[in-house]
């Protein structure tokens, strides 16, 4: 099977979980991180690249092979920084699959007519809570 | 006008003064409660203190329908996202999105922003229009320097262009004499009723003395 290149921007534990995750299932994962710090946070089964370098700066980017990456994933802890990631992969380097995390759901309107595909925390703790209240009723 | 200042310290500041003199009506938007402290006391005017990444700190500002935006804060990713809400939540009609790193005028213009502004670009663009400026103006003195050729790169937007010989007004007692159009890939030699066009490059046949004020009226 040929490897999909994938990006991870943003080595939270949500990006290194995903990170190793995906290097388990033989992607060849590319990791960026502002700090090299945070590469500590990658469990042992990863097998991927670091990249250390602030993705501000596009060429940071187009020197971990954006342009040939099928999947960009971006968990910086930055809303505005990962909306920025994202409309750089959609509008400039047509990446495939595009996925963000965003803690502020306002924030959808800046990716809308786009296919990047955005995981909101508070949505889904919402919905949890609503389901764990909904088992404490019955 | 209604201005809208988002983020920024002492560019800020030096904003809202050059805006007051002109009575514009101003909105100040800045994340920084002591910046906002600083800016409200030395202007005499209200800063509302919010993140202006938030579409609720833009909505409590009252920015809707306003004129212009300007986004000073120091990331360039917090500017864009200031810009894209401005534009397509609150309806304002032009945004100036100021950006530290140079490589993202050109990234955020692709991102549908009109007006992005580097200080570090601008540099590089002013002095490579000097150094282009220094290089096109060749002269060649003639006769024991009693007159001079000088070739001129006229650029598209001299006031010039567009102009019939005949109809340009040199200032008085300026002796001068175009004699001749490069224009790739003829070589013109020009009557009163040719017209000047952005990318010709003139030879002028002048005395020195008129030459300074030759460049200095083309050049405008």
């Amino acid at each position: 099977m040929k490897k999909n290149r994938v990006l991870i921007i943003g080595l939270g534990r949500l990006g290194s979980s995903i990170a190793t995750l995906l290097s388990v299932e033989g992607e060849e994962v590319l990791v960026i991180d502002k700090s090299e710090d945070s590469f500590r946070k990658l469990s042992d089964r990863f097998s991927g690249y670091e990249i250390t370098g602030d993705v501000v700066d596009a060429d940071v980017l187009e020197n971990a092979g954006i342009k040939s990456a099928k999947t960009v994933v971006a968990t910086t802890n930055d809303d505005n920084m990962n909306i920025f990631i994202a409309q750089i992969c959609f509008y400039i380097y047509d990446v495939p699959n595009i996925y963000i995390r965003l803690s502020d759901n306002n924030k959808k309107k800046l990716i809308e007519n786009t296919n990047v595909k955005a995981i909101y925390p508070f949505e889904l703790s919402m919905d949890e809570f609503k389901r764990l209240r909904e088992k404490e009723r019955i | 006008m209604r201005i809208v200042i988002a983020g920024g310290t002492n560019e800020a500041d030096f904003l809202i003064k050059m805006f007051q003199k002109k009575k514009h009506q101003l909105t100040i938007i800045n994340a920084d409660e002591r910046v906002c402290e600083w800016l409200s006391r030395e202007n005499h005017v209200s800063v509302y203190n919010g993140d202006p990444s938030k579409e609720y700190s833009l909505a409590d500002a009252d920015v809707k329908n306003a004129d212009i935006l300007i986004a000073l804060t120091p990331r360039d990713a917090d500017n864009l996202v200031i810009c894209q809400l401005a534009l397509d939540v609150f309806n304002i009609k032009r945004c100036v999105c100021v950006v530290s790193n140079p490589k993202n005028v050109e990234i955020f213009k692709k991102l549908g922003l009109k007006s992005v502004i580097s200080s570090t670009y601008l540099v590089a663009q002013t002095i490579e229009r000097h150094s282009i400026v220094d290089n096109l103006i060749r002269t060649l003195p003639i006769e024991e320097e009693k007159i001079v050729l000088t070739e001129l790169e006229i650029d598209p937007d001299y006031s010039i262009v567009g102009k019939q010989l005949k109809d340009i007004d040199f200032p008085e007692q300026t002796e001068v004499n175009i004699s001749c159009i490069f224009r790739d890939p003829d070589v013109i030699i020009p009557t009163g009723k040719t017209t000047i066009r952005g990318g010709d490059r003139l030879v002028v046949v002048s005395t020195p003395e008129s030459q300074e004020m030759l460049i200095e009226y083309v050049q405008r």
